[in-house]
């Protein structure tokens, strides 16, 4: 005779082993995504880093050339401040590549914080910004070179930006194509970019 | 009770017909503010330029002392050139009368703009500025960072209640036209601040076409997209449209007199096309 609560069926040691074989699976998956993020915001420490250590470059760089009067400033002015900012920083930096601020376990966790916007709830809004600001489709930038002085600047989708690390006024992020670009604000140049890291249409 | 609110309803009604473009007019006080408004100009194409010469003879009848430019101020480059044929010249009689412009950064223009001293941005992307009882809160809507995000917050904020608020920028949070229309995103991020601080009336370009929407939470939005650029016929049908115009190009003109800001859109021939006052505390009209 058997008594009640005395031992468990087939049946039930089946469904205690699903769901302990379950609650396994998600407790990975949650020790998987906390090391994801936290891999993510090291990563992001180092790309501000990076970043930091440019916008000393451009600091320095500018310093050296007369200055810029923010208030009264004539179009030859600002031109030739700007070209003359951007050649010495390329001279400063001859042999910049992609990937110099941006590395590769900077890029995963770039790919991460796209990646939840775009498959996200803001999805369908982010993409709509990116039309919305003429998206640029044939241009592919290279890092040293200044922005194309024709084309327009794609709208960066705000809710992209708040997933993105802060940056200091020198440099913003940008949107051409499919690559997320790192421009000069000053200079107008591009300082990185990731490649084919944003969704296709 | 019902009779009261039919009577009621007669007298708002009346207001309306009352405010009707033909009996519009300024009424060119002293100390009022009194501007223009200006968007996707910088063409450098005879249109831009015809617009340019209907504001200098609107200037004689309605003097007003300076221009919102709500980007797209230079299309195709910011060359030395590009300032001289697309703005200079186009408003050298509005400048030479010392008029000043403030500009707001455009999709097409170059960051570097912010220094151009008849911009008057003070080398900054984002900025403020007060006239009379109007603050004004020129945002840049290409880069909506957290950064800018919480400026706008805190300057909204500090501004208090007792002036006219009043944010431009290029990207519209509402627009009926069919090219681009409303700016979700940006909306999402801006509105609740517009409405938290008491924003009363926006502006926007990027859509080359004139549109004054229907108050949104009880601020006023107008596009005015079209004072270089067009694209006729772009405008929807949309409900949010309160009057609309997109058979030419235009400009705005502007006077805000205590609680009461008169608006007129003219086209570049020279025509009205939409007039109307807008009361700061008792939500109203415009016809």
């Amino acid at each position: 005779m058997r008594g009640k609560g005395q031992g468990l069926g087939p049946a039930a040691c089946l469904l205690v082993a699903v769901f302990l074989a379950a609650g396994g699976a998600l407790a990975g998956q949650s020790t998987a995504s906390d090391k994801e993020q936290g891999d993510d915001a090291a990563s992001f420490k180092e790309f501000t880093n990076r970043v930091q250590e440019y916008a000393e470059l451009h600091r320095t760089v500018e310093s050296n050339l007369p200055s810029l009067k923010s208030k009264e400033e004539l179009p030859e002015v600002i031109a030739a401040h700007q070209q003359a900012l951007a050649r010495k920083i390329r001279e400063a930096r001859p042999h910049a590549r992609p990937g110099d601020i941006s590395t590769r376990g900077t890029r995963e966790a770039f790919r991460h914080a796209v990646r939840s916007v775009f498959q996200g709830p803001q999805a369908a809004n982010a993409r709509a910004t990116i039309k919305q600001g003429v998206p640029l489709k044939e241009i592919h930038l290279r890092v040293n070179q200044v922005y194309p002085d024709v084309d327009p600047y794609t709208t960066v989708p705000p809710s992209l930006l708040l997933k993105l690390p802060k940056l200091p006024d020198e440099v913003a992020y940008g949107v051409v194509g499919r690559d997320l670009v790192l421009l000069d604000v000053k200079a107008d140049m591009v300082v990185d970019l990731i490649p084919e890291i944003l969704p296709e249409d | 009770m019902r009779r009261r609110v039919f009577l009621l309803l007669s007298v708002f009604t009346f207001l309306l017909v009352g405010l009707g473009a033909d009996e519009f007019k300024f009424p060119l006080k002293s100390n009022s503010v009194r501007f223009a408004v200006i968007g996707d100009m910088g063409t450098g194409e005879p249109p831009q330029y015809e617009v340019g010469q209907r504001m200098v003879e609107a200037r004689q009848g309605f003097p007003f002392d300076f221009v919102i430019m709500l980007g797209d101020n230079l299309y195709g480059g910011a060359r030395p050139h590009d300032f001289e044929v697309k703005f200079e010249v186009p408003y050298r009689p509005l400048l030479d009368a010392g008029v000043k412009f403030y500009a707001a950064l455009g999709n097409h223009d170059d960051p570097s703009e912010s220094s151009y001293k008849f911009f008057n941005m003070d080398g900054e992307s984002y900025y403020t500025f007060k006239k009379g009882n109007v603050r004004f809160f020129v945002l840049n809507s290409n880069y909506m960072d957290p950064k800018q995000t919480a400026w706008v917050e805190t300057q909204l904020r500090d501004a208090g209640n007792s002036d006219w608020k009043i944010c431009y920028f290029h990207h519209p949070l509402y627009s009926s036209a069919k090219f681009h229309g409303s700016s979700i995103e940006l909306r999402q991020v801006l509105e609740p601040l517009f409405i938290k601080y008491g924003v009363d009336v926006v502006f926007a370009g990027h859509d080359h076409v004139y549109e004054r929407v229907h108050p949104q939470h009880g601020i006023y939005y107008f596009t005015e997209g079209a004072s270089g650029s067009l694209r006729a016929g772009n405008l929807g049908k949309s409900t949010i449209t309160d009057k609309g115009f997109d058979a030419d190009r235009s400009f705005m003109l502007i006077e805000i007199a205590g609680e009461e800001m008169y608006f007129q859109t003219t086209s570049r021939t020279g025509a009205i096309v939409d007039s109307g006052v807008i009361r700061r505390t008792v939500q109203t009209k415009a016809q």
